[in-house]
């Protein structure tokens, strides 16, 4: 199971759209990193809607997933926590998920338009190209 | 059965129409004066002659001493059961619900006191057995009527919890969640699972939540609050706090509650301002009467 | 132990990953059939997934057991959770938010706890059961 990473511009999209296994979170989260540093992603926006159970091992490939992308200097969204399991994971612990959040891919694009257009490499990059 | 010492309480169970007439005439003297609109006589005839059957087939199959029993779980107890439930839902009062049962024993009482009158020795043995059963039932009755009258209670403040939790559209994209009032476990599970829903329903990026109408901060309140707001915001909606008493930051600073990730202000009309401009909106004078 | 076997069960064996998914997926699907609403078959779903996984991470031959134990007054969902393998050394650090030997965020036990009404978990080695419940009044 191959989750597809699309490309637009310097930004990366992903929608998880079944219940992934451990296997298929960690080979994503493999495919995600290395093409983040293969096109020197700008911005991430990880689409999770159709996700219904976030379990504390889902959160930890979430977190971590992002914590990944800054390093190699890209913003990250999430978008579509749905209600019920954003519940389930207050209750399980807070700070389980430490990632901005938006309702839908819409909104996640625009933050993310907005962050890297305030980052000095984005207009650097737009200079030169 | 030949030798069935409460024969005559079996006879006397098998002019079900006379029995059921007697005692009908009897509940529906005082129901029909205390519950109009309330009481179905075909129904309440139909029960009746239920019931009736039951009892005799009660009698007949036993043959000692002692009463029979009824067990919760019998034909009788069930119909007793749910007779009484029915009257429990539909407010009689409990002396009302149990003057059923205890008409039903004057009706037996006085025939089987007229037909036996000879023979006191079994006079005796029939009373006893009629008492011990209806006594029984009576008790049954009596202890579904209860149930049924807590159910309704716990029902009752279980929509009187749903009522004192609303969540309000403000305006395009900003809700409002106005707490009022005691901050428990089960509350504030329901009241994040109603904000949640509705965050995603309009798609809210900004969510006010007043805090004018809780009473005490405490750590459990503070603590429900907090897990609210942070589920709040893993949807994506920001949140605006309002209504903190002079009292409420004490406790909360003291407790180590900074509320980081939340603008806080200090009304509900400062903080609609601050919502407003979160989402590209102002309040402006249109220059009318009242300025 | 809070729940006991009865014949409204189902029994899932717990061998590798792909069954994790399985045993979350029925235990939502069960809760929905009893009249859980979304929000508790998602609390459900998650807890499930919790005890699974650590069957596949610690354990070895484990089993996932859902049992409707609803009556009149109540819905109830209990849910049993076994593995042979070596045991949980100290169950009331295992219990403790952070703890893990295993490399995950060590929220997976006592996240469950805080998500269900009943928790109850022994463990020796070459047995562990972890036994939980949903329990709502009926309205």
């Amino acid at each position: 199971m191959k989750i597809p990473i699309l490309r637009l511009g310097k930004i990366l999209l992903s929608s998880i759209q079944v219940d992934l296994t451990d296997a298929d979170a960690m080979q994503f989260q493999n495919d995600l990193v290395n093409k983040i540093a293969e096109m020197e992603a700008l911005g991430i926006v990880i689409d999770i809607t159709s996700l219904e159970v976030v379990d504390s091992f889902m959160a930890r490939v979430i977190n971590d997933t992002a914590g990944m992308a800054r390093l190699l200097g890209a913003e990250v969204v999430i978008c579509g926590v749905q209600p019920y399991v954003a519940m389930t994971l207050v209750e399980m612990g807070r700070d389980l998920i430490g990632v901005d959040c938006t309702f839908n891919l819409d909104q996640g694009l625009e933050i993310i338009k907005e962050r890297i257009g305030m980052r000095g490499d984005a207009t650097m990059i737009e200079g030169e190209g | 059965m030949t030798t069935n010492s409460l024969a005559p309480i079996v006879t006397l169970l098998q002019q079900r129409a006379a029995i059921s007439s007697e005692w009908m005439n009897e509940v529906l003297r005082v129901w029909m004066r205390m519950y109009p609109g309330l009481v179905n006589e075909d129904e309440l005839r139909r029960q009746a002659d239920a019931l009736l059957k039951e009892l005799a087939k009660l009698f007949s199959e036993h043959s000692g001493e002692t009463p029979p029993d009824i067990g919760a779980n019998s034909a009788l107890g069930e119909i007793a059961r749910e007779l009484s439930a029915d009257r429990a839902k539909k407010g009689f009062k409990p002396a009302d619900t149990a003057q059923y049962v205890i008409a039903l024993k004057n009706v037996l009482t006085q025939h089987l006191v007229s037909t036996l009158n000879e023979t006191p020795a079994s006079l005796t043995l029939c009373l006893r057995a009629v008492d011990g059963v209806l006594d029984r039932l009576s008790l049954l009755t009596f202890e579904a009527f209860v149930e049924t009258r807590e159910r309704v209670i716990a029902q009752q403040s279980l929509s009187l919890v749903e009522l004192s939790t609303p969540v309000i559209l403000l305006w395009n994209n900003v809700l409002l969640l106005p707490l009022i009032g005691v901050i428990d476990t089960v509350r504030a599970r329901q009241l994040t699972e109603r904000l949640l829903e509705s965050i995603t329903k309009y798609e809210a990026s900004v969510t006010l939540i007043d805090v004018t109408g809780v009473p005490v901060f405490d750590t459990s309140v503070a603590w429900h609050i907090m897990k609210t707001i942070d589920a709040a915001q893993l949807l994506g909606s920001r949140i605006v706090m309002t209504g903190i008493s002079p009292e409420g930051a004490q406790t909360l600073t003291k407790l180590g509650i900074s509320f980081a990730n939340v603008i806080s202000r200090a009304t509900l009309r400062a903080g609609l301002a601050e919502a407003l401009q979160l989402v590209g909106r102002r309040i402006e004078s249109t220059g009318g009467v009242h300025k | 132990m809070t729940t006991q076997p009865t014949n409204a069960s189902e029994r899932m064996p717990i061998l590798d990953a792909s069954d994790i998914v399985r045993a979350r997926g029925v235990a939502r699907q069960v809760a929905g059939r009893i009249g859980f609403g979304l929000a508790d078959q998602t609390r459900l779903a998650t807890a499930v997934s919790e005890l699974a996984r650590n069957v596949v991470q610690y354990g070895d031959d484990g089993f996932c057991e859902i049992a409707d134990l609803s009556d009149a007054n109540e819905m109830r969902l209990g849910i049993l959770v076994e593995d042979h393998g070596a045991g949980i050394d100290n169950i009331d650090k295992a219990m403790k938010d952070g703890y893990s030997t295993g490399g995950g965020l060590g929220a997976g036990l006592p996240g469950t706890r805080r998500l269900m009404d009943e928790f109850a978990i022994e463990s020796e080695p070459g047995l562990t059961r972890v036994s939980i419940a949903l329990v709502r009044k009926r309205s």
